[in-house]
């Protein structure tokens, strides 16, 4: 997937895909994680907002982020694509994240290239005030592809991916601001596959949303799992425990537990989880 | 009976109490008031504008009927003959002064570098001529003494004769002494290679400077004639302009010939001219007479006393109004057309055969620019005085000036003159274009700057730079405008001209410039002004686009300048636009710096230069309002026509006001 990637000649780090290749995940048995975090602590200014996180998250599997609000799993979710760096005064001050094996906090990485492979969806859509085909077009344009009848050929597919299709295959030339709620958040999914990622972040992408609008969304993230790995992030634990593979629990800052998600929800190891499951905190 | 027992929810009855008004009502009251005393104002401001402005073209209709009554408009079809044949005259006139002082410019600039270089080099040695003057005054006091003592027989008793001539041969060697420093410090001073760099047209050879050098150094400061070397350059001079006068002396014959074949025409003119400015003066007066008159008998009217009535009546009664003959004033005009007509004819046979004769092309470039000038006014001269003498046949005192006309005669006149003696013209255009001219050169400079520093404090700026360039931007807007237009007369304008006159920017068009106050100055300095404003419009736009845009755009591997090309700029686009338009009714309103700062020539700029025009000075709308409104009466024409100026003005920052109130809600509902 990554070879086809139209933007990977612009590739400033060639170890990223080169690790792509060694550590693609066997056939066989369970597959080795995508996303090693390793004892990460992560500072906004003076304030600890994670602190000695250590996470593995598995390649083509959907991870879900649980905790209440203020937990710190939003941050660690915008930490895999670099997002925390437009803060100022936020950094990881302890740790390592590597994505594919590299460490994404290495100096030779640059983020822009690592977002091309790390998309992601935010909890309230942000459809740029374009039209919905310049939506989708638009990271392949960033990336420099301009051939008219391969941009029609990924706008198609993505859209097709993002069950958006048939609703707006023939209006896409209308401003993507026209759409209902459900739909531009479908568009956004649509617009981060377009640029064929590994990793697809979700951050709370159906707080927003009515119930049917979730479910279609719910099942257009079972349905990518197949090919992307995801990380969602949701404050709906029936969610949690319908669309994901792993759960994993944040509390003030810290990874209480994580696991596979029949596990979590079942049969949790700590006291502190089955509380929250449970609601009985949170 | 009990009073009914009050529900729960009855409205309670406030204690204070002012005309049936409880507080809530007078704090709305008073709220309302102030919001609709600004209506009234604008209206108010709106009605008194167009009722002055509005009542100029009935009187700007009546000082046209006026022109044509009164022969002035016949009398100024002769002008404009007159004015194109001293118009090509000029040209002639120039290329062949051009051709004389062509023959002697090397001379010419080799005594302007004399006379810099001793300029430059009094000031080097300002101490030693100073210490020799004195001694040579010293010396000439004492020797007019000696003689004044000599002159009287007996002498006084007191001035010893023998002291002083002693004393006068010891000044006399101090003096050789000091002329002798003098001298020498003037070589060494020549010596420093600074010297060699002269603002003269030509660049000297070795020995020219040399000769000059010498020339210099052996005039002392009490020498009565130039040292010989500058006495031969004079007398070359003269020689080769004589020679050259000789040379063209045919262009010179053709020259005075030109002159002469126009003075008839101005012969006919000049009794024409002064009759019809009698003419007019007489309809003044009447004018005014009946005016007073009107107004005694509106007085008798409205006086409620019979005394006073009676008087105002017999005051009315002795004003004896005068009836302009106009038809008997005006027959001199049409007992002229035929002499008109016998002038022009011969001019233009004469001018024809001569324009014929006049040689192809100068030798100097002067001549030759001036030369094919003449050409081309000379054809339109010709058609002028073949077409005049039909207009003046068909031209009739007493038709009526059409009123439409005399509107349009405001907006497409091309002269604004006042207060003359012949006939006052206002023209808007010329005042117009000043003021486009000066507000597209400002929005030219402001745009790229101000939209640029916005997007470089809004996206790419640290919190420490925006700080710092924020608070700097925002207190230009402190200066005041006069201040401003101080800075532009003193600096901006030499520096500008002293740019302009560099030779390897002699390629840009109006280069090098002949006025340090312009267009362009004054755009330079609006920019300036309007910079700001436009600055922190488009950066609160910029700010005001969501968030979420740049992180979804960051999000899909875009650059940061990606970002902000594609998606900040564009989602701001309408914002930036009604920043600019906002800037643009900023620039067109501002007074004080054009007024100081554009030159004030009221003509419509020669657009033949192309872009050059920027060089040349204007007047604006807002400047000839705040420089005449001073001096004019009120209720006057000149008034009435500034008020109109004024009222254009406001439908200009109107429109932009409301465009870009247009573009922002359009862009609001965008989001």
């Amino acid at each position: 997937m990554l070879l086809e990637n139209p933007n990977s000649s612009l590739m400033e780090t060639p170890s990223l895909e080169e690790d792509a290749v060694h550590t693609s995940p066997s056939d066989s048995g369970e597959s080795a994680p995508i996303i090693d975090i390793e004892g990460v602590d992560f500072h906004y200014g003076k304030s600890k907002a994670l602190s000695d996180i250590t996470l593995a998250i598995p390649e083509k599997q959907v991870t879900a982020f649980i905790g209440p609000s203020g937990c710190g799993k939003s941050t660690l979710l915008r930490c895999l694509n670099r997002m925390n760096d437009l803060i100022e005064g936020a950094q990881i001050s302890k740790g390592v994240i590597r994505i594919l094996g590299t460490d994404i906090y290495d100096p030779t990485v640059d983020p822009i290239e690592l977002r091309k492979h790390v998309g992601m969806v935010f909890q309230k859509s942000n459809p740029f005030p374009k039209t919905i085909y310049d939506n989708v077009a638009y990271g392949l344009r960033v990336g420099g592809l301009t051939d008219k009848h391969g941009l029609d050929e990924i706008v198609e597919r993505s859209l097709r991916s993002a069950a958006l299709w048939d609703e707006t295959k023939d209006r896409l030339k209308d401003n993507a601001m026209g759409l209902s709620g459900g739909q531009q958040q479908r568009l956004c999914i649509a617009r981060a596959i377009a640029v064929q990622p590994k990793i697809i972040l979700m951050d709370e992408p159906c707080s927003a949303l009515d119930p049917i609008a979730t479910m279609r969304i719910e099942k257009l993230i079972s349905e990518l799992k197949s090919d992307y790995t995801i990380v969602i992030v949701t404050h709906n634990m029936q969610q949690a425990s319908r669309v994901s593979d792993r759960t994993a629990l944040f509390y003030l800052g810290e990874l209480v537990e994580e696991g596979t998600t029949e596990q979590i929800f079942q049969n949790p190891d700590k006291k502190e989880t089955e509380d929250y499951i449970s609601g009985r905190f949170g | 009976m009990n009073a009914p027992e009050p529900n729960p929810f009855t409205k309670k009855r406030d204690r204070i109490q002012i005309l049936g008004l409880n507080r809530e009502s007078m704090l709305k009251y008073f709220f309302g008031g102030n919001a609709s005393l600004a209506i009234v104002v604008l209206s108010l401001i709106c009605i008194f504008l167009a009722k002055e402005a509005l009542q100029f073209f009935p009187s700007h209709h009546r000082g046209l009927q006026l022109y044509r009554l009164s022969g002035q408009e016949f009398v100024d079809y002769l002008e404009d003959e007159s004015r194109q044949h001293k118009k090509a005259a000029g040209y002639l006139a120039r290329a062949y002064y051009g051709e004389i002082n062509a023959s002697s410019k090397r001379e010419q600039g080799l005594l302007v570098a004399y006379e810099e270089l001793s300029e430059r080099l009094e000031r080097e040695t300002s101490k030693e001529a100073l210490l020799f003057n004195t001694t040579f005054e010293n010396l000439l006091d004492l020797q007019f003494e000696i003689e004044d003592s000599e002159s009287e027989e007996d002498g006084a008793e007191s001035f010893d004769i023998e002291a002083a001539k002693a004393e006068v041969t010891a000044l006399t060697t101090r003096l050789e002494e000091r002329r002798r420093t003098l001298r020498e410090r003037k070589t060494d001073a020549l010596k420093d290679p600074g010297m060699r760099e002269l603002d003269s047209p030509i660049s000297l050879s070795e020995t020219e400077f040399q000769n000059i050098a010498e020339a210099i150094i052996t005039t002392d400061p009490d020498a009565e004639d130039d040292a010989p070397h500058i006495q031969e350059l004079n007398r070359t001079i003269d020689d080769k302009k004589a020679a050259a006068e000789a040379e063209y002396q045919d262009l010179f014959t053709q020259l005075e010939a030109f002159r002469a074949a126009g003075r008839p025409l101005d012969e006919l003119i000049g009794p024409l001219r002064d009759h019809a400015r009698t003419t007019k003066e007489r309809a003044v007066a009447a004018e005014t007479l009946r005016k007073g008159k009107e107004a005694l008998l509106a007085g008798a009217e409205n006086a409620r006393d019979p005394e006073r009535r009676a008087e105002f009546l017999a005051d009315a009664e002795a004003i004896e109004l005068e009836e302009v003959p106009y038809d008997e004033l005006n027959q001199i005009f049409y007992d002229n057309i035929d002499a008109h007509h016998a002038v022009t004819s011969q001019m233009m046979r004469d001018l024809e055969q001569l324009g014929s004769q006049v040689v192809a092309s100068g030798q100097t470039t002067i001549a030759q620019t001036n030369l094919s000038r003449f050409r081309e006014e000379l054809p339109e001269l010709l058609t002028m005085l073949g077409e005049t003498n039909d207009k003046l046949k068909a031209w009739r005192h007493d038709t009526p000036f059409p009123f439409l006309p005399s509107v349009l005669a405001f907006f497409t006149g091309k002269d604004w003159v006042t207060n003359s003696s012949w006939h006052d013209f206002y023209g808007f255009l010329p005042l117009f274009t000043g003021s486009i001219l000066i507000s597209l050169i400002a929005l030219i400079v402001t745009v790229p700057f101000s939209v640029g520093a916005a997007i470089y404090v809004n996206q790419i700026a640290g919190w420490r730079e925006q700080n710092l360039i924020k608070p700097v931007v925002e207190f230009i807007q402190a200066i005041p405008s006069i201040v401003l237009g101080f800075f532009g007369i003193a600096v901006l304008g030499t520096t500008l001209r002293e740019v302009s006159q560099l030779e390897w920017l002699a390629w840009v068009p109006g280069f090098p410039m002949q006025e340090r106050l312009n267009v362009l100055n004054a755009g330079l300095l609006l920019a300036f002004m309007a910079i700001p404003t436009v600055f922190t419009l488009a950066e609160d736009a910029l700010n005001n686009v969501p968030r979420s845009f740049t992180e979804g755009s960051l999000a899909l591997g875009a650059t940061k300048v990606q970002t902000i090309l594609r998606i900040v700029v564009p989602g701001a686009l309408s914002g930036i636009i009604a920043a600019i338009l906002l800037g643009f009714g900023r620039i067109i309103g501002e007074t004080m710096v054009v007024l100081l700062v554009a030159g004030g020539s009221i003509s419509l700029p020669d657009f033949s230069e192309g872009i050059g025009v920027i060089t040349q000075p204007v007047h604006t709308m807002t400047g000839i309002i705040a420089q005449e409104t001073g001096e004019v009466d009120q209720g006057s024409i000149h008034y009435r026509a500034l008020f109109l100026l004024g009222m254009v003005l406001f439908s200009i920052s109107l429109l932009i006001n409301y465009s870009a109130q247009k573009i922002v809600f359009k862009y609001q509902l965008a989001r």
